[in-house]
């Protein structure tokens, strides 16, 4: 049962509370469901929900984004308009006006796409904890977590350079449902082919993973069908897909080709 | 920690009442403030029964510990008609059949309420994502999309101008 | 207003019919819709007694497995934690659904006894000051599970040596007066399948299917002065639910009192009486009101879904279309208890070989226990997996003959003075009618003779 439920004003306040064992919430949206079934595995919370963590700024080419930013404000903030789609794709306006930035890293596949987004963009996050303030690339954080105590209090991403971004999502509802397989690319062409990618998968695995297999199978090569649903196909060394609701294993992984395709070249 | 006095300001009314740590903002309401319109469906955010607005936005009530919203502003469907006349949104679903067994009908009336709030001219599609978090397993929809998009017209013929009050819509 | 009225077609049927409706092509405002859309209606749970106690279940986490104990220290031990239930509290421990239209046998116990039979069965009921108190002494309830072996198929549970689900009934199928199943005899299907141009044989197959209402099934009981107990609920079925929780609790039906009628979606998962029988008691033996809702994970897991069924389906048609023998092997999923699914396999049979004469006609319908949730009523339960089956047997057979899909219904649908399977003279039958216009609306051609076909003639037969 709760027995507390804290509102730092400031990160340091919130770590102390997270150094003693309190739970970190976000928008609550993962929190919440086990706290109300009686399942929540701790019984203090902290809310980060004052704690100055909401802010965005865009600025020369950098985003940096508080982990308390609900998804909503993501959305609307006019520079980062190539992120749009992506953020329509992930569960509905309502939970959006809860959900926050540093709260979809943890949540488990087959949700977090913002997360599978922050991976393609080669995020950093900012880290609070007991022995200060560290960073870390998002796909450590993506890969295993912080340290006890410890939160992220904001991401940092360098905006994709005009037509460099891809991003697709398949799902069993046009809107407000779980992935199937996400993609998500930040990739340069040259003379019609690919000089450098950063692919990054969601659906597929317990986290989301960077699909370097096909990174390697399309770089110098053009985005044509074939390399695409080759790298797509070599992506599944990539994955450790799961069964669950909303697809099998199976089927993740035989139409991972065809949405790798899909998210570059439709 | 004990239980603490929280306080909220309710469909534009100031509230106090005491609350158990991690108590939902739907449990206060339904239980501490008997508004009962909010209702629990799944108590995990997927079902959109329990939608209120916080600070003129929608929220899961059902996902929100409300010490993290003490002094701010929630608006529930109670608040919605003022001296017994329903405003645009609820003549509308009445008129056109968009309640069946009632359960989901608060959380689509306050989400078409934020929506027509802040855009008085939605299209089809910006309606459908609006309600996407909201389940209803009666009517199938289509009498919500169509009852959402004739609350705005009506309110567009009324001239009601977006993000103004209800209540001063049905004075008029 | 936006929604549009479609004009009724008078033309069919005219001399049968008064054309007197008051209501049908009028616009009706829904009597409730007021109170929905302020809020005002008022469900179950929306009723709050002073002193409200709070029930959570201790549900089975097996399949199929013998009780060996049941520790209740770790769940009294939590604070707010004021009573636990098990079987011995129960005064008449039997859920008793189908006595009440003359069907046993009494095979579901309300609180599990010795024996759990699927995943989520009740065990103990655990009574709290809060919610969060319930909860947590549900969670430290202890249970000593000896495993049995489980089945989850209803082939595999009518096969030989399968593990026995339900020793009330001693065998895994329900008897319907002495037959191991419903069954259907008319004419000589085998004799049929000798003499037709094509023999068809499909499979059919559904799973279970929960019909997950918005506002999950509960009730709130509250104790009166005069002793009586006034129970809020979310039934479909107020006094299905007083006959059967007064059967349970031992009481004169007098003794309870049912508010009811407000259901936030039903659809047939709210006509088992679950809640009200365990909540009663608490009230009983506390003296307070006691509410008992399922939270969203119960609601799915453990209300009883529209059963799985299984159907083979072999037909004996003729190069012209006219089927002349249809055999079915229905199995329905029934779970580990009877609830209405016995009911739901007689509603089955009764709807074979679907709205078509065909002179020889074989059914046997299985209702069968598997150690899977207890099935019970979903819209139309024990005839909507049927007609998918029916009609897909039947588009699959127009394909086969490249024959229009229509057409091969027209030529077979039932017209009135037809003998059904069941040697019921058709009546009223208009499914030749219903098609054609269904026809005329979809812009799908059909010959003159086939337009002028009607269920109240053999013409164009």
């Amino acid at each position: 049962m709760i027995q507390a439920v804290h509102l730092p004003e400031s990160p340091e306040a919130a770590a102390v509370h997270s150094a003693r064992g309190g739970w970190i919430m976000g928008g609550g949206t993962v929190v919440m469901p086990l706290v109300n079934s009686g399942a929540a595995i701790r019984n203090e919370l902290v809310s980060l929900r004052r704690a100055g963590l909401a802010g965005i700024e865009v600025r020369d080419g950098v985003a940096r984004i508080g982990a308390a930013a609900p998804l909503s404000s993501v959305k609307e903030h006019p520079g980062l308009g190539f992120l749009r789609p992506a953020l329509r794709t992930i569960a509905s306006p309502t939970i959006r006006n809860l959900a926050t930035v540093g709260g979809n890293l943890f949540v488990a596949q087959p949700y977090g796409d913002l997360a599978v987004c922050l991976l393609a963009l080669g995020a950093t996050c900012e880290i609070t904890g007991p022995g200060g303030r560290r960073e870390a690339p998002v796909a450590d954080v993506l890969a295993s977590g912080v340290a006890e105590g410890e939160f992220v209090t904001a991401v940092v991403a360098a905006l994709p350079e005009p037509g460099t971004w891809y991003y697709h999502k398949a799902m069993r509802r046009r809107l407000n449902s779980a992935s199937i397989v996400t993609v998500a690319s930040v990739t340069h062409t040259a003379d019609g082919v690919v000089t450098s990618t950063r692919t990054a998968l969601g659906g597929v695995a317990p986290r989301p993973v960077r699909a370097v297999s096909a990174e390697r199978l399309m770089r110098g090569r053009p985005l044509s069908p074939e390399v695409l649903t080759e790298a797509g196909q070599a992506a599944r060394a990539d994955t450790a897909p799961f069964d669950d609701a909303y697809a099998s294993a199976w089927y993740r992984s035989r139409v991972l080709p065809v949405h790798l395709r899909r998210a570059f070249i439709g | 920690m004990p239980s603490q006095i929280v306080s909220l300001v309710v469909n534009g009314e100031p509230r106090e009442f005491i609350a158990r740590p991690g108590t939902t903002l739907l449990t206060i309401l339904r239980e501490s403030l008997g508004l009962t319109a909010a209702k629990r469906g799944c108590a995990q955010g997927s079902c959109g029964t329990c939608t209120v607005l916080v600070d003129d936005r929608p929220a899961t009530a059902c996902l929100v510990a409300v010490e993290t919203v003490a002094d701010h502003s929630v608006r529930t469907l109670e608040g919605v008609a003022s001296d017994g006349n329903l405003d645009e949104v609820q003549s509308s679903f009445v008129d056109n059949f968009a309640t069946q067994c009632g359960f989901c009908t608060a959380g689509m009336i306050m989400v078409a309420e934020a929506l027509l709030d802040r855009d008085p001219d939605p299209s089809e599609e910006d309606v459908i994502e609006a309600i996407s978090g909201n389940v209803c397993r009666c009517t199938g929809y289509r009498p919500i999309v169509i009852a959402i998009l004739d609350a705005a017209r009506r309110r567009r013929e009324a001239g009601v101008e977006p993000g103004r009050p209800a209540e001063e819509a049905v004075s008029r | 207003m936006t929604y549009r009225l479609a004009p009724i077609d008078k033309r069919p049927f005219a001399a049968e019919r008064e054309d007197d409706f008051t209501v049908i092509g009028s616009v009706v405002q829904r009597s409730d819709a007021r109170g929905h859309v302020t809020g005002r209606t008022e469900f179950f749970e929306d009723v709050a007694p002073p002193g409200l106690l709070h029930l959570k279940m201790h549900r089975s986490a097996r399949h199929h497995a013998r009780i060996r104990g049941v520790d209740l220290t770790a769940a009294l031990a939590v604070p707010g934690v004021t009573r636990i239930l098990t079987h011995a509290d129960i005064p008449n421990n039997l859920y008793t659904p189908l006595k009440l239209i003359g069907v046993g046998p009494d095979d579901e116990p309300i609180l599990a006894v010795d024996k759990v039979r699927y995943l989520g069965e009740p065990i103990c009921a655990v009574v709290a000051e809060s919610e969060a108190a319930a909860l947590e002494g549900a969670a430290r309830v202890r249970v000593d599970y000896e495993d049995l072996p489980a089945v989850f198929d209803v082939e595999e549970a009518l096969a030989e040596g399968a593990p026995l689900v339900n020793e009330y009934h001693g065998q895994n199928f329900f008897k319907y007066e002495g037959h191991h199943c419903r069954r259907i005899r008319f004419g000589d299907v085998e004799k049929a399948f000798g003499q037709a141009d094509h023999v068809f044989e499909w499979r059919y197959e559904s799973a279970p299917i929960e019909q997950a209402p918005t506002e999950t099934t509960g009730c709130v009981v509250v104790p009166q002065a005069d002793g009586r107990l006034r129970i809020h609920s979310d039934t479909q079925a107020c006094f299905f639910t007083l006959d059967n929780t007064a059967l349970i609790l031992e009481v004169p039906f007098n003794r309870l009192r049912i508010v009811g009628g407000t259901v936030g979606g039903g659809f047939g998962g709210k006509v088992d009486v679950t809640v009200e029988p365990v909540a009663c008691v608490a009230a009983m033996v506390t003296d307070r009101p006691v509410k008992f809702v399922y939270d969203r994970d119960e609601e799915m897991q453990v209300s009883s879904p529209r059963a799985a069924e299984r159907i083979y389906i072999k037909d004996a048609v003729m190069d012209d279309g006219r089927i002349i023998g249809r055999k079915v092997t229905l199995y329905v999923d029934s779970g580990a208890y009877a609830r209405h699914t016995p009911y739901g396999t007689t509603k089955a049979a009764a709807h074979l070989p679907g709205p078509y004469s065909i002179p020889n006609v074989w059914a046997d319908c299985h209702c069968v226990f598997t150690n899977r949730t207890p099935s019970s009523a979903m819209r139309g339960f024990g005839v909507t997996i049927g007609d998918f089956a029916l009609e897909s047997q039947m588009d699959r057979v127009a394909r086969a003959l490249s024959m229009d899909p229509l057409r091969l219904r027209l030529l077979n649908a039932y017209r009135d003075g037809d003998l059904k399977a069941h040697r019921k003279v058709a009546e009223g039958t208009a499914l030749v009618e219903v098609i054609q216009k269904t026809a005329e609306l979809v812009g799908h051609e059909l010959p003159e003779a086939y337009r002028r076909m009607s269920s109240t003639t053999r013409e164009g037969l």
